[in-house]
């Protein structure tokens, strides 16, 4: 495997295989590096239909297949690999893998970003045995049970609306007293028989031993606790985004996404970020992809400046 | 070369007392992430046919196996060993973490 690289990019999501299919286009020599499955987050989702340039729904993990193709096309190369560190020294840039380390002249940081947990009672105990972060993954287990989502954004609805095809009862479970989904998302969820809403519910802890039996959930606004008996609880309240191993060397702000300018450069030289790293992302596919397109067009004026 | 052999709800005790080390790969067709796992898995069952065997279980068609090991969520591995259940991963993993997570239990 080849040592030394003109751009190695951090992440396989939609924003870095964007960026990688430019690098490649710019005839650069390329390292892709993907700690779980290139496509990203998105590839466990059944369906896109907002992706612009499809009048019909989409697979999300047949869109990042191609994807994938794409930038092999213009030989970039696509490597299943965990980095453990990203450092600047002796004049370029060293990326630390699992027993391996790789050298580049510029990097795109696009490590995308990982769920947001509650951090409370029961929660990572019962993850696997009935608390979930992904019902596409997971529904088929809770066919006539109750389930419920906690969240009132695009995923969460979106996660609703799958597992209603199988649970016999879905609980929507939200901190506030109106959704941030879609309309079009909110809509569906409104008129489907399945799918009840809680709002202004906070969640305190999961409950069960072997698996869960339930949530424990305060009403916000009569300050009542109540335990919503369901076997399966499914996490949809954002993300954290993967910034840690560049927290030294950009600027971050408090909530950890990373700070750019509008060519998506941070403050070293020769280091962009692409992608749900950076804040006001919203999570959308056709964001990241412009995103990574965009770093990588910063990236290709910086390698030219150099020479 | 050793491949990914697919276990049933009727065979599955057959492999348990293997003096091998078991990977269970529980997965479903619906289920992206169990499949984007697969050739990382068929290179693991290829490169340690001495000492692991690689399982598939079908949740959909085996819920006893799926409901004995409280397994809810894809993609899950289980590594038994001698008969108990050593550790699992949940969620998409690459080979690196396989592994080291084989190694750790081996």
């Amino acid at each position: 495997m080849e040592k030394n690289w003109d751009i190695i990019i951090v992440g396989g999501g939609p924003a870095g295989l964007a960026a990688a299919i430019y690098c490649g286009r710019s005839l650069r020599k390329t390292l892709v590096l993907e700690k779980q499955v290139f496509g990203g987050q998105i590839v466990s989702a059944d369906i896109i239909e907002n992706y612009p340039g499809f009048a019909e729904p989409i697979v999300p993990a047949e869109l990042m297949d191609q994807m994938s193709k794409q930038a092999l096309r213009y030989g970039v190369v696509l490597e299943n690999d965990e980095v453990s560190g990203v450092h600047y020294e002796n004049n370029s840039w060293r990326v630390d893998v699992y027993n391996n380390f790789y050298t580049a002249k510029a990097i795109i940081f696009a490590a995308g970003s990982t769920h947001r947990f509650f951090n409370v009672n029961g929660e990572k105990e019962l993850l696997g045995r009935g608390v979930s972060v992904c019902a596409t993954c997971d529904a088929p287990f809770f066919r006539d049970r109750q389930v419920a989502v906690l969240g009132g954004g695009d995923t969460a609805l979106a996660e609703a609306l799958h597992l209603a095809k199988f649970a016999s009862t879905v609980y929507v479970v939200h901190r506030r007293d109106q959704l941030r989904a879609e309309k079009i998302l909110q809509d569906r969820v409104f008129k489907n028989s399945k799918i009840k809403l809680l709002w202004d519910r906070e969640v305190l802890s999961f409950t069960g031993a072997q698996r869960l039996e339930g949530i424990e959930l305060r009403n916000k606004k009569t300050a009542a606790v109540e335990v919503l008996a369901c076997d399966g609880a499914f996490l949809a309240i954002g993300t954290v985004p993967n910034t840690e191993l560049i927290k030294n060397i950009v600027e971050l702000d408090d909530a950890g996404y990373a700070i750019t300018d509008i060519s998506l450069a941070t403050r070293s030289k020769g280091l962009f970020v692409a992608g749900e790293v950076i804040k006001g992302n919203r999570r959308q596919v056709s964001i990241s992809v412009g995103m990574g397109v965009q770093a990588s067009l910063a990236c290709e004026d910086y390698l030219a400046s150099l020479e | 070369m050793a491949e990914i052999v697919s276990a049933n709800d009727g065979n599955f005790d057959s492999f348990m007392n293997s003096v091998k080390t078991i990977i269970v790969d529980f997965w479903a067709p619906t289920c992206t992430p169990c499949k984007l796992m697969e050739p990382g898995l068929e290179k693991i069952a290829a490169n340690y046919p001495e000492n692991v065997k690689v399982l598939k279980v079908n949740v959909n068609e085996n819920p006893l196996t799926s409901s004995r090991f409280f397994v809810r969520t894809l993609p899950t591995l289980l590594f038994i060993k001698n008969g108990l259940v050593k550790t699992q991963l949940i969620g998409a993993v690459n080979p690196g973490q396989i592994e080291k997570t084989l190694s750790e239990v081996q």
